[in-house]
């Protein structure tokens, strides 16, 4: 029997105005009552930053600073960076971001500050669009699913963020979704504790964009690590790979089916994301092969 | 309000012998903006390279390896992160440099609005240059004119002696109206040109600018947030807050220039009437121009005519009312500005005009567009465009001259 | 959780008196109410599973399971005698009906729970475990009429309810059929000695040879008791006339009769060949017996294999014992066979399907005429109760005592029954459970201040396979206790069957998805994205209870209260570990996740009536 042992310190607040259910409302309760009060957060134009409160009220005890959509990781490296000056090592610095504030405008602040290994925990909340103007397409948007700017379904597919994470060869690139609360609590606890650019997409069900029932945002994205769609695993220093969760021989037709913005699919084009699915996966884990056992090359 | 005005001198006071602990230095505009932001010691400087700028950064940088210059120097990848991390360094509660150019400012706009917004009296300086496109690398300030909505104050400086001071200055200002500052100086005519610069030692200047440290900021301790979204009551009171911390620069300008004259000697006002006595007419200018300006009025005072030199040098907030004394019972002004907004025309000729709107027996007003594009406008040029004004009737529009 | 709290800074960005500061947040969102966005709230309740619906006796299975689980081995035994006093008994020969609807099967099959009972029955007897002892005394006087199941269940449960309780037996010693009817290869007389011995350490009166031979006898306990239980079980076999005339005089017998031969050792000597009538439990261990004691055995019995009501494992045991099976089929006529034994002529049958409940009218099959050689026959078909001795004074229907339904009272006042003479239902659990609902409602009679009848409650109020969360569950193959190999177990009449070992029953144990029945997972806490759902602070110990809201907030409400549906909610009731969480009706926004991430279904969303 499964049971959940997380160590939370409370820093997130009820009375936050997230829908009923909302994947990424739990996934911020994960993450910053992981990453503790000792904590400064930054927080873009999303879905978490009317989450995280209308003024004079926030939901995160701890402080947050309400920046541009493309300057999450800029904005958090001038925090660490004044941190440091202040002699305040022990103090964490957290980026709380969509995903279009990752994968697409506020990617060239990440990459750099990635680059430049900026002390961070970088939390991409990915509910694949840009739910907070109304559900429109992101770069993480997979391929097929309909969104209010691809209503005949994305024609493209979903960047591979952590892939890209990796390759700038930062100390820790994770992917973690609410459905495994622990894995995804363990992941923050583990990025908290090092230093330097830690990077974490959370996949975080958005229960009106994706057309998911007020009670599935777990049971969905559960599925996704279940059917291999979002496998969950960890690269350290861009060569150190782990999977945690992968896929559990369930087809992700069941994924499919939970969520309304596939409800247009026809048989073929199922057929057509599973074999993505299934090359994704194998393109994974020839990787990990690949890497394993390396010696680490600065 | 005679304490905005500078005593008229002719030049920068280049000759003047050093108080002790002060270097004197033979130094380009750019480098002596580095050594004032040294002496105002900031904790954090984000910074991203962009011609003219680059010897502010590359000084930094030297001075920084030299050990000489403390500072955690971030090399962003846009203008855009430097000034997003600028702010929220400033937030966290630590003194923030930067400086940029033309497009790296305009890459910031956005950031701009957001810094004045949170409050954060990062200074930056501008190195004015022409904006793209085309491509060009010469003196303009319409990138820095295009920012004045943005809740900046902005200084326009005529050297390097005046940006270093300036620079210092500027944060005094800044963190006492909790308001970002812009420094703002030409290239190449200011940025690169070579003087001799007296940098005043670090006791005087630490004792002219005290730590900072803000009541509010992002820390653990107080656990205050920064940006949550806003009804529309509360942003425009915000605004107003705003508007009214920006009222108050006018007075803590004034102060904070009359406090650096009497601690390093040298003051500049924030505007300068240079030989105005008995004026027919006088030249309105600010940054670089007001150098060859000043030449050219002793030219023409020379030549018997009663000519004298308006020099702006705080354009953010305008200083209306020191403006409106300053040009009391002079029949003529010429303004002659390096700088052009389409539709408008000259950005100061037009500030001019509204400062001056309602004014009782108000001066005439020329506007003249000259070295847009960073032509040359020698004290010869001034003279004659001078002589043209004197004569010629004033239109509405600016008017180009070359 | 702990509390962050801040000092608030003061500085120029403070707004003038009354007004709402611009920039830099005062304070945190937990002073608003989403609670008012709710369409639906989620109820933490204790809800039956389907093993303790099933289950006769109303044992609350989760629970016990939860601590054998744990390694609380005694906690386990103790919470299981709440309701069932003789669990090493039941864990051999319960036909078991709570592993009928257990929601296991959802992920591959049911739990062992008879097994997981033998294991805890037999760990109490070699430990020597008592029975607690009797809360107080009622002062008052029960009789208790037959020493089988329901009435020592009977006796047991008002013994502890604090009444004075007299047993009256008529044979010589006590059990019933545990000791006369189920073969001792099933059930040892040890065990039935042991578990019997424990449960009269409690202090309970018993008179052998002691039967309540007439009315008079029933009027007169009447008289100086201040209630009767009568648990006088059936004891008169029903016989298949049409075989004892002609060739079959004196070579009938009936199985109770056998078995009772069988279990004072002196059954040998009535020939070779045995026929067997019946499909039920007695035939099979008639059968299986004669089989021990050397016979060739045939077993004819009406039903087909898979309806005949004995249970799939005696049936399978019996075949691999060596017993001819001839089912859906009769004995027509018996007439003398050429060696000196019986000739049986028998047909093939099949049962009219419009007969009346609990009838069996079986339609020859043409051509389906055979024919079997024995030597004597033994009829298992079934008992009625000997209601004759009581007189008129008892309201009887088909041949079993009336009682009412859930008080099991009968027409007489003060007079209750249960077990096999008010009920078809002829099972050891169900007698103990009859025994147990009995003493609940003797004590409400009684006016004893706490008693309440133990309801019964229904299959479609228990948690349903749709309301456990497969996901957190893994496959795990079912344990099983070990047989003997028949050839072993024709030896004699030792156990055939041995208990769990320790590591079986945790493996076992930690199968049960302990259905709507609260372990303290947390899944409701962790998975609410509202924090909404809240521990107790009593039963979670140093922890506040509800969030401190931020200085000069409202507190926050106050816990929406624990409902616990009444499975069985009074003295006897199961020791309530309970869900000790509760939900913030200032926080939660009605999602559901709590109750769809409950494994086990003791969450349930209920419509908000606006
Ligand atoms: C061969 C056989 C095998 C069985 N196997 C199983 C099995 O495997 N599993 C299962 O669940 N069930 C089984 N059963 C059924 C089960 O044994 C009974 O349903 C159960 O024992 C009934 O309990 P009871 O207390 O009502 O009656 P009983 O067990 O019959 O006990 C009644 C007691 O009352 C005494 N008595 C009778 N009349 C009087 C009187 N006038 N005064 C005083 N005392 C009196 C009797 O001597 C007896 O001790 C089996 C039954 C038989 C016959
Ligand atoms: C520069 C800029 N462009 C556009 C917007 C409008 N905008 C606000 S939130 C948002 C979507 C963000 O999507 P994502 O980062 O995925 O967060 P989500 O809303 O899905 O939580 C957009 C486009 C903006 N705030 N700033
Ligand atoms: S899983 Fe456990 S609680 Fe659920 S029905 Fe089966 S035995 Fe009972
Ligand atoms: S998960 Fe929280 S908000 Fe949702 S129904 Fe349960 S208690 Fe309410
Ligand atoms: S989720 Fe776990 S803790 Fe909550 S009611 Fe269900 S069993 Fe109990
Ligand atoms: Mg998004």
């Amino acid at each position: 029997m499964h049971t959940y042992e997380l160590d939370e310190q409370k820093v997130f607040n009820s009375g936050h105005n997230a829908c009923p259910g909302c994947g990424e409302a739990l996934a911020v309760r994960y993450v910053l009552n992981t990453m503790g009060p000792n904590t400064i957060g930054v927080i873009p134009p999303s879905c978490i930053a009317i989450i995280s409160g209308p003024q004079p009220y926030s939901s995160m005890r701890i402080p947050v600073y309400q920046t541009t959509l493309e300057a999450s990781a800029a904005s958090a490296a001038g925090i660490s960076r004044a941190l440091k000056r202040q002699g305040k090592h022990d103090v964490n610095v957290l980026a709380l971001a969509g995903d279009g504030g990752t994968y697409d405008i506020g990617f060239q602040a990440l990459s750099g500050a990635a680059e430049r290994n900026e002390d961070m925990v970088y939390v991409c909340l990915d509910n694949e669009g840009y739910m907070n103007t109304g559900a429109q397409k992101s770069s993480s948007t997979p391929y097929l699913a309909v969104t209010s700017s691809t209503p005949g379904g994305k024609p493209s597919d979903k960047k591979d963020i952590a892939e890209i994470m990796a390759a700038h060869r930062i100390p820790y690139v994770a992917t973690a979704t609410v459905g495994y609360p622990d894995d995804l609590a363990r992941k923050v606890a583990k990025a908290r504790d090092m230093k330097g650019m830690r990077f974490i997409v959370v996949l975080t069900p958005c229960l009106d964009g994706w057309g998911v029932a007020d009670d599935g945002a777990v049971r969905v994205s559960r599925l996704a690590v279940d059917t291999g769609f979002f496998p969950l695993y960890e690269v350290e220093d861009g060569e150190r790979y782990t999977i945690n969760h992968g896929p559990k021989g369930i087809p992700v037709e069941r994924y499919l089916e939970q969520q309304k913005r596939y409800r247009h699919l026809d048989e073929d084009q199922v057929k057509e994301i599973q074999a993505g699915v299934d090359h994704r996966w194998s393109l994974l884990q020839a990787r990990v092969e690949s890497m394993a056992g390396q010696a680490r090359i600065r | 309000m005679s304490a905005t005005v500078a005593t008229p001198r002719r030049s920068p006071p280049a000759n003047q012998a050093p108080a002790p602990g002060d270097l004197r230095l033979l130094l380009s505009g750019n480098h002596a903006v580095s050594y004032g932001a040294m002496r105002a010691r900031p904790e954090v400087v984000p910074i991203y390279p962009i011609t003219p700028q680059t010897p502010i950064a590359e000084k930094i940088s030297d001075l920084q390896l030299a050990g000489d210059f403390d500072v955690d120097l971030m090399t962003a990848e846009s203008e855009h992160s430097a000034m997003s991390a600028c702010i929220t360094a400033s937030l966290t509660g630590v003194r923030v440099f930067t400086a940029t150019a033309s497009q790296g400012l305009f890459l910031m706009h956005e950031m701009l609005h957001y810094a004045s917004g949170a409050r954060a009296p990062i200074v930056m300086v501008n190195v004015n240059r022409t904006i793209g496109s085309p491509w060009g690398f010469w003196p303009d300030q319409t990138d820095s004119l295009a920012q004045r909505d943005t809740g900046w104050i902005q200084y326009y400086t005529e050297n390097g002696q005046e940006s270093l001071d300036t620079v210092i200055q500027a944060f005094k200002v800044a963190e006492e109206v909790l308001l970002p500052a812009m420094v703002v100086h030409e290239a190449f005519y200011v940025s690169h040109a070579l003087e001799p610069v007296t940098v005043p030692s670090q006791e005087r200047v630490d004792a002219y600018l005290p730590r900072f440290d803000p009541p509010h900021k992002l820390d653990t301790e107080i656990g205050e947030s920064w940006g949550n979204v806003v009804n529309q009551d509360m942003f425009y009171r915000h605004r107003k807050d705003l508007g009214a911390a920006m009222n108050q620069v006018l007075e803590a300008s004034v102060r904070a220039d009359a406090d650096y004259k009497d601690a390093m000697g040298r003051g500049y006002g924030i505007l300068e009437k240079y030989r105005t006595e008995d004026a027919d007419m006088l030249i309105v200018a600010f940054g670089a121009m007001v150098g060859s300006a000043r030449v050219a009025v002793d030219m023409l005072r020379a030549a018997g005519k009663a000519v004298g030199l308006l020099k702006i040098k705080l354009f953010r907030p305008f200083p209306v009312e020191a403006v409106r004394a300053a040009v009391a019972g002079v029949p003529r002004l010429v303004v002659m500005e390096r700088n052009f907004s389409p539709g408008g025309g000259g950005v100061l000729h037009q500030e001019l005009k509204a400062a001056l709107y309602g004014m009782p027996d108000p001066p005439a007003v020329h506007g003249y567009l000259a070295g847009v594009g960073g032509v040359n406008v020698s004290p010869k040029k001034i003279v004659e465009l001078a002589e043209k004004a004197l004569t010629d009737e004033p239109v509405p529009d600016s008017v180009w001259q070359r | 959780m702990s509390e962050v709290t801040r000092r608030p800074a003061t500085g120029p960005a403070a707004a003038s008196p009354g007004e709402v500061p611009t920039i830099w947040t005062t304070g945190w969102t937990d002073i608003f109410n989403t609670g008012t966005w709710r369409a639906a709230t989620p109820i933490h309740e204790w809800r039956s599973s389907p093993c303790h619906t099933d289950c006769p006796i109303g044992n609350t299975i989760p629970g016990w399971i939860a601590n054998i689980r744990e390694g609380a081995y005694q906690e386990a035994w103790l919470a299981l005698v709440e309701t069932n006093p003789f669990p090493a008994v039941t864990g051999r020969v319960c036909h078991h009906p709570c592993e009928g609807h257990c929601n296991r099967e959802v992920i591959e099959t049911v739990v062992g729970i008879n097994g997981l009972e033998h294991f805890l029955g037999d760990r109490a007897l070699e430990e020597g475990w008592a029975l607690p002892a009797p809360v107080g005394s009622q002062g008052k006087r029960v009789a208790v009429v037959g020493g089988g199941p329901a009435g020592l269940s009977c006796a047991y449960h008002l013994r502890r309810l604090g009444y004075d309780v007299t047993v009256f037996e008529a044979r010589d010693e006590l059990g019933g059929l545990l000791r006369y009817g189920i073969p001792e290869y099933r059930l040892a007389a040890g065990v039935v000695d042991a578990e019997i011995a424990r449960l009269l350490d409690l202090g309970i009166e018993v008179r052998l040879g002691a039967p309540v031979a007439d009315a008079a006898e029933l009027e007169a306990l009447e008289a100086e008791y201040d209630a009767v239980f009568l648990g006088v079980g059936a004891q008169q076999a029903k016989m298949l006339a049409h075989l004892e005339d002609g060739a079959g005089a004196g070579r009938v017998l009936d199985g109770l009769e056998y078995l009772r031969r069988c279990t004072e050792g002196v059954a040998r000597d009535l020939g070779e060949r045995m026929t067997v009538i019946g499909g039920g439990s007695a035939a099979m261990d008639v059968a299986r017996s004669a089989r021990r004691l050397g016979h060739t055995v045939s077993v004819v019995a009406l039903e087909s294999r898979a309806t005949m009501p004995a249970q799939p494992e005696e049936i399978e045991q019996a075949l691999e014992e060596g017993v001819a099976l001839f089912d859906g089929a009769m004995v027509a006529a018996v007439e003398a066979g050429a060696d000196g034994g019986l000739m049986l002529n028998c047909v093939k049958v099949t049962l009219d399907l419009g007969a009346p409940a609990g009838e069996l009218r079986p339609v020859p099959v043409e051509g389906g005429e055979f024919a079997l050689a024995a030597d004597v026959i033994v009829t298992a078909i079934g008992q009625d109760p000997d209601l004759a001795a009581f007189g008129d004074g008892l309201a009887v229907e088909r041949a079993l005592l009336l009682t009412e339904p859930t008080t099991l009272a009968t027409s007489r006042a003060g007079v209750f029954a249960g077990g096999d003479v008010a009920s078809v239902d002829r099972f050891v659990s169900e007698a103990i459970g009859a025994g147990r609902r009995a003493a609940y409602s003797i004590a409400e009679y009684l006016n004893h201040p706490d008693a309440c009848i133990p309801e019964r409650p229904k299959l479609e109020d228990s948690v349903n396979r749709t309301e456990v969360n497969p996901f957190y569950f893994e496959t795990t193959e079912r344990r099983e206790r070990v047989v003997a190999p028949a050839a072993e177990r024709l030896t004699g009449f030792d156990e055939t069957i041995s208990a769990y070992s320790t590591e079986d029953a945790t493996a076992e144990a930690g199968r049960c998805m302990s259905c709507g029945f609260c372990v303290q997972c947390d899944n409701c806490f962790v998975f609410c994205p509202d924090m909404a759902v809240q521990k107790d602070a009593s039963a979670a110990g140093a922890e506040s209870a509800a969030p401190s809201a931020s200085e000069g907030a409202p507190a926050t409400a106050p816990p929406a209260g624990v409902r616990v549906t009444a499975a069985v909610p009074c003295v006897g009731a199961p020791p309530d570990s309970g869900p000790f969480y509760f939900v913030l009706d200032q926080y939660c926004k009605g999602c559901g996740l709590c109750v769809t991430e409950c494994p086990r279904g003791a969450v349930r969303l209920e419509q908000v009536n606006l």
